[in-house]
């Protein structure tokens, strides 16, 4: 692998997980807070109801 | 309470996400298979077309939202959280475009310089920055009432965006291993042209609207958070009337309360 195959596959890959990250996280989020609404229980992301 | 109906995903974010994909893929295929080599440095000025359209959203437009997020929340008549948490999404988002300038950069640099890393002014001052929002990230993690958090981090964003001249003048102010500007000299006399000023103009373009759509999402998480926190505090706040109200109910009680004390 070059140098510049290396520096757009890290630049990119970094760039997609976090956006991927960042997306989960707003999801669990939202489902956290929907989950709360319904039961008046503390707000936990990622807690199964 | 309607969260969902507070905070919801805005059109405009998704269609700036998309446009950003889009440029993205015009910007590798550009880069990569349509320009052709640079005649001193060849293949290796591929990675231009990415390093500082990085760095610049890093710099400016991480830092400069910060910054103005920060003044805006600091500002007595301007104060909302929303400028709170516009600054904390900035720099969440920018502290990864800052780490991937710095690796972009070293991985330009071993081949371009012979070595990874130096420690000269520019390179630097950009791991600083990058230190300074780890350090901002941090802060925010402190347990604190949201008015003391926010004002907390305001001021660290104010230190963040010190280095920021700092960064940009580097290769002026000190005899620097890194280049004079890249695309522009301090006239605005772009060095670059052709296919390659256009592919470096749409990196810009595209790592712009990718910074645009990650910031949006990141501020729909900081929402999320704070409404979490409020629906906390209101179960606990009821968990105490609660407990407060049997207390009194107990202290009003006839001593014993069955009677059945010998």
């Amino acid at each position: 692998m070059s140098y510049v195959d290396a520096g757009y596959t890290v630049a990119l890959a970094t760039l997609f997980v976090y956006g991927v990250g960042l997306g989960l996280r707003r999801r669990r989020w939202e489902r956290a807070l929907k989950v709360a609404e319904d039961s008046d229980e503390p707000v936990v992301p990622g807690a199964r109801s | 309470m309607n969260t969902s109906a507070k905070v919801s995903r805005p059109r405009w974010l998704t269609v700036v996400g998309i446009l950003g994909l889009v440029c993205m893929g015009f910007t590798v295929w550009l880069g990569l298979w349509i320009t052709p080599p640079d005649v001193v440095q060849g293949n290796l000025a591929r990675l231009l077309y990415i390093h500082p359209p990085i760095a610049t959203v890093a710099l400016y437009w991480a830092g400069g939202v910060a910054l103005a997020g920060s003044l805006l929340y600091l500002w007595p008549r301007t104060r909302s959280f929303f400028w709170d948490r516009l600054a904390a999404s900035a720099v969440e988002v920018g502290a990864v475009f800052s780490a991937l300038t710095c690796i972009t950069g070293s991985i330009w640099g071993r081949p371009a310089w012979g070595v990874w890393w130096a420690w000269d002014a520019r390179l630097t001052s950009t791991a600083l920055l990058f230190l300074l929002e780890l350090g901002y990230l941090a802060l925010r993690r402190v347990p604190a009432d949201p008015a003391t958090r926010a004002k907390r981090c305001a001021v660290a964003a104010l230190l963040i965006a010190l280095d920021v001249p700092i960064v940009h003048f580097s290769v002026d102010w000190w005899q620097t291993l890194h280049q004079t500007g890249t695309v522009l000299d301090p006239g605005f006399h772009l060095h670059v042209h052709g296919s390659m000023a256009w592919t470096f103009l749409l990196g810009f373009i595209a790592f712009s609207l990718i910074f645009v759509w990650l910031l949006g999402v990141r501020y729909r998480i900081e929402v999320l958070q704070d409404e979490a926190g409020h629906q906390e505090m209101d179960v606990s706040l009821a968990e105490r009337w609660s407990e407060g109200a049997d207390l009194v109910s107990t202290a009003r009680a006839p001593y014993p309360p069955d009677g059945s004390a010998s």
